[in-house]
């Protein structure tokens, strides 16, 4: 499909080997693309979204007859060609108004997808409160227990927590956590975890699922009397109200391939990575502080004669000493010569 | 002394910062995420949605805050730094794991000594020009010994010893053996993981080449035993008799190739063939920059001595 470009120059060699794979992934880089009708609303939703993912974001510009549910060759080529890995389709139809595809790829073939639809959106420009700086990584909070039995839920905060929070990081600076996104879920009385058995019954399962509620959030730090200062969040950024529609599950194959983790070198096996590390507590100051245990010594059994500090003072003893010494000595030399 | 207030008051500073819930909160620093699990509270849904969000919101970034607080700091000029522990929640990866490369002769063999590897910087400090130049590269320290003005010779050097050439050559070959050396490690790194099929339509390529690269381009030679017969080019025979029209249009073709060709024109151009390399004796003289450079300059020489050198 795509022809194999071989490098001509350094530069060239070096764009080709960052595209590489790598143990530690970076960012994914996500593509926001309209289908052939999209209305205001979803303008206005990809809009916020891109400059809530930016500089990880590319968005085209021409707007492609691409129906990722029919067939997804289209995406596969576009993951390909940009090095792109997660995909925001919008497309606006009369049955589906308003729809939101949210699309994750791996090995440039297609992962899994979510078909969400807008229901409410209020742009961050409608609310006069200061913004976060673009680029700052979110903090993301996700509010109601859905998220871990039900297979939708769970498959949708993963694709949310992907798109914005998905790069692994070693340290971030504390004073620039700015802002919060949440996620919660309204209530549904009638629904329980999904029934594998009615499996026909999919349709009305989409209709009584309950709707998603995506809220951003400024955070202030306020001092408290401890270290730990007290949060307050403003509203910032859009609000959107989202109910969910069709999806397409993961391959169980491709899941697990996905999900296969490098093996834990050495170093971070002592580092203590693969199990939790005891007697480790971290202080007031921030400082990492240890606890080392000895046994008890049986104080009987301590060897004093080997312990040059106990002989006490030099002066007196030693002239005692060396007499007894030559004492000896001579009694010995007796001895010998008997 | 009563310590019970300052207690009391020191208890109720925390109790801003702590959060109690039901049920506790997961909470995955390494992604900077929370969950909260308890379920939704209908009344409150109902009667004010974003102040119950927010509220909920609030409670929850307010333990991740607390548990980011207690990890490990550095400090740095922008604040202090925490360092994340790897993320609990698990993603799918993007692309495939990447197959681990086989060590090269080298990476064995440092292995095996206990080599560190150490990254040569590339500026130089060069002592004669006091600054620092680049060690290879435009204007590198590597080219010093060709781009000289000046050579010592030694007394007993033959007479057509050519320093630049000398010290030129010393470094191409070196470069010529790091890609040899580079192409090896390749090789074997391909053998390793098991590139059979690839390579052996390599080796099969470069054999077809060498054996049409002999001076009869490769007909006359013995052939060995086990060799495949090469497919040469099949040499096509018109038929004996051909119509008029076929035999003019093939005579005309000819005489078209005959004249008007550029290149045709330099090389007759080229009169004393048989004595004389033309090409060869223009290269030398102009030094490798032609025989239209060789004519500017004569021209240039002549406008000169004309007009007779600066007035």
């Amino acid at each position: 499909m795509l022809r194999t470009v071989k490098p001509r120059n350094a530069r060239s060699k070096r764009a080709l080997e960052a595209r590489e794979a790598k143990e530690v992934e970076d960012v994914r880089t996500a593509i926001f693309v309209k289908g052939t009708h999209t209305g205001e609303i979803l303008n206005g939703v990809m809009k916020e979204l891109m400059a809530l993912k930016r500089p990880d974001a590319i968005s085209f510009s021409k707007k492609n007859t691409v129906h990722p549910f029919e067939d997804a060759s289209s995406l596969e080529f576009w993951a390909g060609k940009n090095d792109a890995s997660m995909f925001l389709v919008g497309q606006s139809t009369k049955k589906r108004p308003a729809g939101l595809i949210i699309a994750r790829t791996f090995d440039s073939r297609l992962l899994d997808m979510c078909e969400l639809g807008v229901d409410n959106f209020v742009s961050m420009a409608e609310f006069k409160t200061p913004k976060s700086t673009p680029g700052h990584k979110p903090m993301m909070h996700f509010a109601s227990e859905l998220f871990d039995t039900h297979p939708r839920f769970i498959q949708v905060k993963s694709l949310l927590m992907d798109f914005f929070n998905g790069e692994v990081i070693d340290s971030i600076c504390l004073p620039g956590l700015e802002h919060v996104i949440s996620v919660s879920i309204a209530p549904a009385p009638s629904l329980q975890t999904a029934n594998p058995i009615l499996g026909d019954s999919q349709e009305e399962d989409v209709k009584n699922l309950p709707k998603i509620h995506i809220r951003t959030y400024t955070v202030k730090l306020l001092p408290s009397g401890t270290r730990v200062p007290r949060v307050e969040l403003t509203e910032m950024g859009p609000f959107l109200d989202l109910s969910l529609r069709r999806h397409q599950a993961a391959d169980p194959e491709m899941w697990k391939a996905a999900m296969r983790r490098p093996k834990l070198k050495k170093q971070d096996l002592e580092k203590g990575l693969g199990k939790k590390k005891k007697n480790l507590e971290v202080d007031e100051m921030g400082d990492l502080r240890g606890r080392v245990h000895i046994a008890k010594q049986d104080l009987n059994k301590l060897q004093t004669r080997k312990m040059k500090g106990l002989k006490g003072m030099p002066v007196e003893q030693d002239g005692s000493s060396e007499e007894s010494e030559q004492e000896d000595d001579p009694r010995q030399k007796k001895r010998k010569r008997d | 002394m009563d310590v019970s207030n300052i207690l009391a008051s020191h208890a109720a500073k925390f109790q801003s910062v702590t959060v109690e819930k039901e049920t506790p909160l997961d909470v995955d620093t390494g992604f900077l995420t929370v969950t909260d699990l308890t379920p939704i509270d209908e009344d409150s849904y109902k009667s004010n949605l974003e102040e119950y969000l927010q509220v909920t919101a609030r409670d929850g970034i307010q333990a991740l805050v607390a548990a980011l607080y207690g990890l490990p700091t550095q400090p740095s000029p922008d604040g202090p730094l925490a360092q994340l522990p790897p993320p609990t929640t698990q993603l799918p990866r993007a692309k495939p794991l990447p197959k681990p490369k086989p060590p090269t002769k080298w990476e064995r063999f440092a292995a095996a000594k206990g080599i560190q590897k150490r990254v040569r910087e590339k500026k130089v400090w060069d002592e004669e020009r006091q600054e620092w130049v680049n060690r290879w590269g435009r204007d590198g320290k590597n080219k010093e010994k060709e781009e000289q003005w000046i050579h010592e010779v030694k007394a007993d050097a033959p007479v057509d010893h050519d320093p630049v050439k000398a010290a030129r050559d010393v470094r191409t070959s070196r470069v010529a053996k790091n890609e040899r050396q580079r192409l090896q490690n390749h090789a074997r790194a391909q053998t390793a993981t098991g590139g059979r099929d690839e390579r052996k339509k390599d080796i099969e390529r470069t054999l077809a080449t060498t054996r049409i690269s002999t001076a009869s381009m490769g007909r006359f030679d013995k052939k060995l035993d086990g060799e495949k017969k090469l497919r040469g080019v099949k040499r096509k025979f018109e038929a004996t008799e051909t119509s008029v029209e076929q035999e003019k249009q093939a005579s005309l073709a000819v005489l078209s190739k005959l004249d008007g060709d550029v290149k045709r024109v330099r090389k007759e151009k080229g009169a004393g063939d048989d004595v004389l390399n033309v090409r060869k004796a223009i290269r030398n003289v102009s030094k490798g920059r032609g025989g239209v450079a060789l004519a500017r300059e004569a021209n240039k020489k002549g406008a000169r001595g004309k007009r007779g050198g600066k007035r």
